[in-house]
């Protein structure tokens, strides 16, 4: 949980290389707009969860989804958001299926091989 | 690196990588009331979108303001500007509040409480600029 104030904090270094990249070179941020930057993003962030959390419990789920977070952006008047990060999250998706599949055909290479070895996957898995 | 940048702004290729710290946006989501359970592909995707978000707010006001100006640094003053006339930045209108000077204010003042004797609707806005005071 929260303990203080600053957990809610986004650091300041990644939001200055975001800022960055989004402008054309030559381009300076002032520090009071970078921190407002800061301050609403993470402003941002909370509002978009809680959004979604309610969509989420109209829809008697509990926990929220990736389609409740697109909705509310499309309601939130973000749907310029949605196209770039249905990309990200399809690229999101096949590397943890890819991961999950390397895991799985790891285990069973292992379990194929002699003790030793399939001792060695087992300490793998654990960590 | 700088051809791309210039020609197009909006072009980024997807990557499942983020440049926000994961478990800080998990902290901040957490903050928000009666939040359930909070799965990694979820997390992911507000992650991504607090990112995206920084750069539309960065670049929106840096076009806006910026482009009418001769100087190329993005201001305060933009970005408050920025939250003033668009709709959907509604929610940051106590976040980044426009900026006002002191003996401004002590103007408005002095002409809300003459003209509050004629008009009764002038109560409203008088409690709207003290609360502006703070900043």
């Amino acid at each position: 949980m929260v303990e203080r104030i600053e957990d809610l904090n986004l650091p300041n270094a990644v939001i200055a290389r975001l800022i960055k990249e989004a402008l054309p070179d030559g381009a300076n941020v002032s520090k009071e707009a970078r921190a407002a930057i800061a301050r609403a993003a993470s402003v941002f962030t909370i509002f978009v969860t809680s959004s979604s959390t309610a969509l989420a419990h109209k829809q008697n789920h509990k926990t929220i989804t990736a389609k409740d977070i697109m909705q509310t952006l499309t309601e939130l008047d973000f749907e310029s958001f949605v196209p770039s990060l249905s990309q990200d999250l399809e690229v999101y998706r096949k590397v943890v299926k890819d991961k999950k599949d390397s895991k799985a055909s790891k285990k069973d290479a292992s379990g194929a091989a002699d003790v030793s070895a399939s001792g060695s996957g087992a300490t793998e898995e654990a960590l | 690196m700088v051809e791309p940048k210039t020609t197009a702004p909006h072009q980024r290729t997807p990557t499942a990588e983020t440049v926000l710290p994961l478990s800080r946006v998990r902290t901040i989501m957490k903050s928000s009331m009666d939040t359930g359970l909070i799965t990694n592909e979820v997390l992911f995707l507000m992650t991504k979108c607090s990112e995206l978000f920084v750069q539309h707010l960065a670049r929106e006001a840096y076009a806006a303001s910026c482009s009418k100006e001769t100087s190329d640094t993005l201001k305060y003053e933009h970005l408050s500007q920025l939250v003033n006339k668009s709709s959907n930045l509604e929610f940051l209108l106590q976040i980044v509040p426009e900026k006002i000077r002191v003996h401004t204010f002590q103007e408005m003042l002095r002409l809300n409480r003459s003209g509050a004797t004629s008009d009764d609707d002038d109560d409203d806005s008088e409690s709207e600029s003290e609360s502006e005071s703070d900043e």
